[in-house]
This record gives C-alpha cells, sequence and structure tokens, in this order.
C-alpha cells in the first residue's frame, strides 16, 4: 500500500514540474500586460485572446509560420531522399579501397562537430551567394545537416533488410536501383518515418543559424521571429506568452501524435 | 562466410550501368555536404589564421588567434562558466534519469501519461523553453514572483543576480533534457536479461544488492553513453542563454557559445571567433573520442 502512495504521489510531483511552467505561459498569453505586471494574478482572471491577434496582424507571425514550414519540409525532404541513397550505397556496395565505408565514418566526424564551429564561414559563404535573409540560405543549410543525420541513421535500417529480397527481385528483371526503389526503400519506411521525425524536430526548433542568416520576416522563421520579440527595454510579456505558446504548439502536437516513432528515434542509437 | 557474402555483393553489382549506381547514389548527398559543411569548415580554419576588419580580411596572422585565446580572459571565464554548467546540468540529469527509470520500470496505472508528458520539454523549441523559463523568473511578471506575492512575501529576484542566474539556467537545462536522459535509461533497464535478476531474488537479494550488485555494472555502457551524448550537446547550448539571460548579469552565464557569437556578429572580430569556435570544435572532438574510447575499454572488461 505504501509503495502505491508513494507511486502516486512521485507520479503527480513529476507530472507537476514538468506542467506548471507550461501552464503559466498558457496563463500569461490569456492576460494583458497590465494583469500580468500590476495584479500578479495567478490564472487570468478577464481572459483575452488579444495577444494572439496582435501577434498575426502586428508582428508578422504568419510569415514566420510560413518560412518555418516550407523551410523545414523542403530540407528535410531533400535531405531524405540524397540520405536514403547515400545509406543504401554505404550499407550495400563495396567499392574499392573500402571508399564507402570512409565516406560513412566522414560523413559520421562531420555530424560530432558542433554546427556552432561552421556558423562564421558559412555565414560568409551566404553573404558571397546572395543567400542571407532567404528560404534558398536556410533549406542549403539545413539540407546538408540532416544529410549527415539521415545517412548515419538509416544505414542501419537497411542492413537490418535482407540482401535475399532485393535479390529476388533483379531475378524477376528489376534493375538495382528499381530493387531499391520497390522492395527496399517500402521494407525500410518505419525507419524511415523515424528518421524523418527527427529531422523535422531539430529543423524546426533551430535558432543559432537562423538569428545569424536572417534578418527580416522575408526569411526569419519561428524561433528566430519569437526571439525578437525579446530584448527591448520594455518586455511585452503577453506578446511574448503568446509567442511561445504559437511557437512550441505545431511541434508538440506533432511530437504526441508520431510519439512512438521517435522515442524510438531518441532511444535507438544509445542502447545499440 | 564472409567471403561468400562479399562474393554475392560484388556479383549484384551487375555490369554496365550498375556500376557506376554505388557513385550516382552516393554523389547528390556528398556534393551538399561538401558545399554548405567541408568548404566552410575548410574557410573557416583559414578565417581562424586571419585578422579582420569591417569584415573583410587584412592580414595573415598565423596562429596568433589561438595563442591569444588563452590569455583572454573573457574567454577563459566562459570556457570555466561553461564546464560548471556541462558538470552540473549533465550529473544532475544522470541522477535524476535514473532514479525515474528505475521508478518507472514496473509498469503501472498513470506510467503512459508520465512518458507521453515527459516527451514534451524535449521537443518544445529551445527558444520557447528560455521563454518558459523568463516568464518563471521575471521580477515583474514571474511565477515566483506571484507564488510569492500570493503567499505574502515580495518580489523574487533570479536573473539579476549572478548566482541565482546561473542556477536558474542549471534548472532550466534540467527541466529540458532530465526526460531524454530518462528515456534512454528506461530503454536500457527494459534491455537488460531476466535471468540475473531472477537469480538474485531467490537468493534473497535485498533491492539495495540487486541494484549495486547488478543494475548498477549491467547499466554502466548505456549510462556511459547518455552521459556522453549530453555532455557534447550541453557543451554548446546556445539558444537557451540567448533568450533567458543574453550571458549576463554580467559574465555570470555566458557561455563558451555566447561569447563566440558576440566576437563574431557584435564585435565583428571573425578572424577571432573563428580561431574560437575551431577550438570549441577541437574540445568536442576530443570529448567523444575519449569517451569512444573508454565505452570500448568498459565493452571490453
Amino acid at each position: 500500500m505504501s509503495t502505491r502512495l508513494a507511486r502516486i504521489l512521485t507520479t503527480i510531483f513529476v507530472l507537476a514540474i514538468v506542467l506548471l511552467p507550461i501552464y503559466w505561459l498558457v496563463s500569461t498569453s490569456l492576460k494583458s500586460n497590465r494583469e500580468i505586471t500590476q495584479e500578479g494574478t495567478l490564472y487570468p482572471h478577464v481572459p483575452t485572446l488579444d495577444n494572439y491577434v496582435r501577434l498575426f496582424t502586428e508582428k508578422q507571425f504568419g510569415s514566420y509560420l510560413t518560412n518555418s514550414l516550407v523551410v523545414t519540409f523542403f530540407s528535410v525532404a531533400i535531405a531524405l531522399v540524397f540520405g536514403a541513397m547515400g545509406a543504401y550505397a554505404i550499407a550495400r556496395f563495396r567499392l574499392p579501397f573500402a571508399a564507402e565505408r570512409k565516406v560513412g565514418l566522414f560523413l559520421l566526424t562531420l555530424r560530432i562537430i558542433p554546427p556552432v564551429v561552421i556558423l562564421i564561414p558559412v555565414y560568409l559563404l551566404m553573404l558571397s551567394l546572395g543567400l542571407l535573409d532567404s528560404w534558398l540560405g536556410l533549406i542549403a543549410t539545413y539540407t546538408a545537416f540532416n544529410v549527415t543525420f539521415c545517412v548515419w541513421m538509416m544505414e542501419s535500417f537497411f542492413r537490418e533488410i535482407p540482401v535475399d529480397l532485393e535479390e529476388a527481385a533483379m531475378v524477376d528483371g528489376d534493375s538495382r536501383f528499381g530493387a531499391f526503389r520497390r522492395i527496399t526503400l517500402p521494407l525500410a519506411a518505419p525507419g524511415l518515418a523515424a528518421t524523418a521525425i527527427f529531422a523535422v524536430l531539430v529543423t524546426f526548433n533551430e535558432f543559432l543559424f537562423a538569428l545569424a542568416l536572417t534578418a527580416t520576416p522575408r526569411a526569419m522563421t519561428m524561433p528566430r521571429g519569437t526571439a525578437t520579440l525579446i530584448g527591448r527595454i520594455d518586455t511585452d510579456w503577453a506578446s511574448m506568452a503568446a509567442a511561445g505558446v504559437i511557437g512550441a504548439l505545431p511541434i508538440v502536437f506533432f511530437a504526441l501524435l508520431v510519439q512512438r516513432h521517435l522515442v524510438r528515434g531518441l532511444t535507438m542509437g544509445a542502447v545499440k | 562466410m564472409q567471403t561468400g557474402m562479399q562474393a554475392r555483393k560484388y556479383r549484384l553489382q551487375g555490369a554496365g550501368l550498375d556500376l557506376a549506381l554505388p557513385y550516382l547514389m552516393l554523389a547528390p548527398g556528398l556534393m551538399v555536404v561538401l558545399g554548405v559543411l567541408v568548404y566552410p569548415l575548410w574557410d573557416g580554419l583559414r578565417a581562424s589564421t586571419r585578422a579582420y576588419r569591417y569584415g573583410s580580411p587584412v592580414a595573415d596572422v598565423g596562429f596568433h588567434n589561438y595563442v591569444q585565446l588563452w590569455s583572454d580572459a573573457q574567454f577563459l571565464n566562459s570556457l570555466w562558466v561553461t564546464v560548471k554548467f556541462v558538470a552540473l546540468s549533465v550529473s544532475i540529469e544522470a541522477v535524476l534519469g535514473f532514479a525515474l527509470a528505475l521508478f518507472c520500470l514496473h509498469e503501472f496505472r498513470g506510467i503512459r501519461l508520465l512518458r507521453t508528458v515527459l516527451i514534451i520539454p524535449m521537443v518544445i523549441t529551445p527558444v520557447v523553453v528560455a521563454i518558459l523559463f523568463r516568464l518563471i523568473y521575471a521580477s515583474d511578471a514571474g511565477m515566483l514572483t506571484a507564488l510569492s506575492e500570493a503567499m505574502g512575501g515580495g518580489g523574487v529576484q533570479i536573473l539579476g543576480n549572478p548566482l541565482n542566474a546561473f542556477i536558474g539556467l542549471v534548472v532550466l537545462d534540467v527541466w529540458e533534457w532530465t526526460p531524454l536522459m530518462f528515456l534512454i535509461l528506461l530503454a536500457g533497464l527494459q534491455s537488460l536479461p531476466h535471468e540475473p535478476f531472477e537469480a538474485a531474488r531467490v537468493d534473497g537479494a535485498g533491492s539495495w544488492r540487486v541494484f549495486a550488485d547488478l543494475t548498477f555494472p549491467m547499466m554502466r555502457p548505456v549510462l556511459a553513453i547518455a552521459i556522453v551524448l549530453r555532455t557534447i550537446d550541453a557543451f554548446g547550448t546556445f539558444d537557451q542563454v540567448f533568450v533567458l539571460t543574453r550571458g549576463g548579469p554580467g559574465e555570470a552565464t555566458r557561455l563558451i557559445s555566447i561569447y563566440g557569437y558576440d566576437t563574431a556578429f557584435k564585435f565583428q572580430q571573425t578572424g577571432y571567433a573563428a580561431a574560437l569556435f575551431v577550438t570549441i570544435g577541437l574540445v568536442v572532438l576530443a570529448l567523444a573520442f575519449s569517451a569512444i574510447r573508454l565505452l570500448r575499454r568498459i565493452d571490453a572488461s
């Protein structure tokens, strides 16, 4: 009986720790700035949606959201296609000088290097190409990061699929690439999904490169746009809270939707 | 067996166009990576040996930037703050995550809800996590102040005080990343073999003995990997600090990434900042490789 009580209490305690900050964010986003700073209420006494309306009418949150969705979609989609092909080549072919293994190791090393190392040169590169503050500059950058990740993840998924199935398809007249496309790829779909989900999360949430590479609502992503609301001397707490809710909603909703794949992707690398 | 597999793969490669296939499949990804990661990496190395004025290189200075780092009090301080931050956050996360994973190992009602809710902190945009905590810490609009006032106290100062701000940052990191530690360790615990535990129960071993003699030693590799992953990641923490404190007050929470960013984009010392970032990269790579060697040794023993 006492262990049961301890379990219930611990569960409630952990839930409270996780959810209280989120409650406060949502609650603040429904108050007016006056109520926030002068009355210090614990819940919105006069709930209002003004803060949300203001984000879209005065602060260009529509553009930020569009930019984020476009950039995330294209960089993940391109990286998945390129990454799956590269991972397949590394997993299945034996090239002269073990070239495929060297390429794999090289991409893994690139993944370990923290992205911040190339922040300045990527900025200079985009500056010289005229791609600062554009979708294309962000998409190119994120695609590169996602490719190294996709190759690394997908390779292990492809290795789990028996070669015999492809051989059978080729005996039946498929080309090598045809066998990859029609047999192996569909079999690797769960792995592909886990990879895509993780890439979407990381890309949608990225801030550092968005901060350096974008400057106007033309290309600013959600996290980048949210951060511009902060740091002024007179902080607009109500807008900030509403921006936090809008910024978090799509990704939390998405994560809870694909929860099972996500947990698999998060823990796979470590436990294997 | 091995040679048989190899032979089969060679045969699979077939002739003609199929011979070029592996290269064609590797090419697109490699091209993107070479253009947007490798070229900048090389360019960054080059920039780190130069002095810049108003964004363009004016002189080659060799390793001067690298040497100068080690007599730069602000760099040394940011390095120290980063090491403190990483060591403190990651060890708290490891202990809490492990405890929570052990707690959740036995199925009970409410555990699914708990696991679902625990996903939220680590998937929320880091910028928004920082907003969450600003709204908790703020001395005028914050939850702590509101709670304190509701109980008859005064305003609470967190972000204006160096020590409190640093602790506040660690608390943020623990809130955000303990769930990841928990998930990895729970997956590790669930993959342990059952037999030794059953044998121990038959022998009548107490739960502390089981933990010290079985669970902990068997979990060491997973624990090590989780700690290494988090350490590497925490070393590059930027977003949360940028939004929460911008490195302040003073230099109390100025992590190395924040200092590097300011050096590059606020003070426009491009070459110096490039050298700083290369140094961070080398430190992280060294950490990663020594961790891999350590893990091999644990595996072998």
